[in-house]
């Protein structure tokens, strides 16, 4: 797997503290995987228990290799919300499902667990639909 | 003169200009001095997960471009935005603005709104909703409400809603996507609909491709809100989109010239040919 360079700046400064916080709360109950949409489309998942894929996210954040089951939830992972309300322990289990798939894309630095997509076109496509459909103007004053 | 305020629109907004046009037209008409900005340069990095030094970048880049426009109000458009301004952007570096999203400052102003939309739509409209988001701006229940500002439009009542919180994530787990276009169009005939209403730019773009197909007619509820505020830009995308393989002919030489024909066959019109998966004919 490709390693990283890791990362610098304010952002990765309140990510880390974010873990931090995460790590101490997260009780492992498994409560948040249980109230997700998404879980049964990851096949990883099937028949998995709920309480070691949360153990497995605490791992990933901990900068360990990921089980199988929860590189598996977090790459399912759309941002439903619905583990907000279900965590008894008010750790808002999607911004750490969230921060699980920037370390295991290798974002933080470190390796790569789960695939990324890359789009290098990404930034050109919007510019050049831009110019189809704003004006010169527009272009330079509203981007 | 009205409250200052920027308009974030986003990035993948740009495929809409119609979208763009419209909400600023729509917040001039409320009395707002606008200042929209978007695009690569004020990109908020949620799409840089795998990447967070060009995200950290990003975060630090747009907040202090935003600081530097002096207005009190950012006016977000896009639901990736906002999230990751709330969640991370502005938790890493201080912002000296608060954030609205744009279907909340409708909803305040929805009674000065309600009188400048003059022209009847004749729909009966199932919007389509995702379960996120919902909790952090309550677009589930303002969305519709703006829809019934407009003569003419009837909003069916579902609770059915999809997993995350806009299509174009949603279309990364292909069998999630199938599951709800199924669900989609299952309702659509249930209900007898029109069309779907979107209220998000992600899952338009995805899920106009249905239109293309001819499943359903699929709208913007900003382009409801337009069209009856008589606001008269064209919708290019959809256009496209239908043209599929022959999208090239309808945007002609000279414009395709100003993005260039390769890049054009590469990177775009890729999309415009793609169907949502699960749709009827869908092929990939």
């Amino acid at each position: 797997m490709a390693e990283h360079p890791r990362a610098t700046g304010a952002l990765k400064e309140f990510i880390q503290r974010e873990t931090a916080r995460i790590l101490g709360a997260c009780t492992r109950c498994g409560k948040c995987v249980e109230a997700c949409p998404m879980a049964r489309y990851s096949a990883p998942l099937a028949g998995a228990d709920p309480k070691a894929v949360a153990t497995g996210i605490l791992a990933v954040l901990r900068e360990e290799p990921g089980t199988a089951e929860a590189l598996g939830w977090a790459s399912v992972c759309v941002r439903s919300g619905s583990c907000v309300p279900a965590c008894p322990e008010n750790v808002n289990p999607m911004i750490m499902v969230r921060i699980a798939r920037m370390v295991a894309s290798g974002g933080l630095g470190g390796p790569q667990q789960i695939a990324v997509r890359a789009d290098r076109d990404f930034f050109d496509r919007v510019r050049a639909f831009a110019r189809l459909q704003l004006t010169e103007e527009e272009i330079r004053n509203w981007m | 003169m009205g409250e200052r305020i920027t308009f974030w629109y986003g990035c993948n907004v740009l495929r809409h200009g119609d979208i763009i046009h419209s909400c600023v037209d729509i917040l001039r008409l409320l009395g707002f001095d606008v200042q929209p900005a978007g695009g690569p340069d004020y990109c908020c990095g949620s799409s840089k997960d795998a990447n967070q030094t060009a995200a950290d970048g990003m975060a630090h880049r747009t907040v202090t471009k935003f600081n530097h426009l002096r207005r009190e109000r950012v006016v977000a458009w896009c639901p990736s935005c906002h999230t990751h301004m709330t969640d991370f952007m502005g938790q890493a570096y201080p912002a000296d603005f608060s954030l609205t999203y744009f279907v909340e400052l409708l909803y305040e102003h929805r009674e000065a709104l309600a009188p400048l939309l003059k022209h009847p739509v004749p729909l009966r409209v199932l919007l389509h909703q995702h379960v996120g988001f919902n909790d952090r701006v309550e677009v589930n229940a303002k969305a519709p409400a703006l829809l019934r500002l407009i003569p003419g439009v009837e909003v069916v009542a579902d609770d059915y809603a999809a997993p995350g919180y806009m299509c174009a994530q949603l279309a990364t787990v292909p069998a999630a996507m199938a599951d709800m276009v199924r669900n989609t169009l299952r309702l659509v005939d249930a209900h007898r609909a029109d069309a779907v209403v979107t209220v998000f730019h992600q899952c338009y773009r995805e899920l106009c491709g249905l239109e293309a197909g001819g499943a359903t007619q699929v709208f913007n509820y900003v382009q409801l809100l337009a069209r009856s505020l008589g606001l008269a830009y064209p919708d290019e995308y959809k256009e496209w989109k239908k043209a599929g393989p022959h999208a090239a002919a309808v945007i002609g030489d000279a414009r395709l010239a100003q993005v260039g024909v390769q890049f054009f066959e590469r990177a775009m019109l890729p999309e415009l040919i793609k169907r949502p998966v699960g749709s009827p004919g869908e092929t990939s």
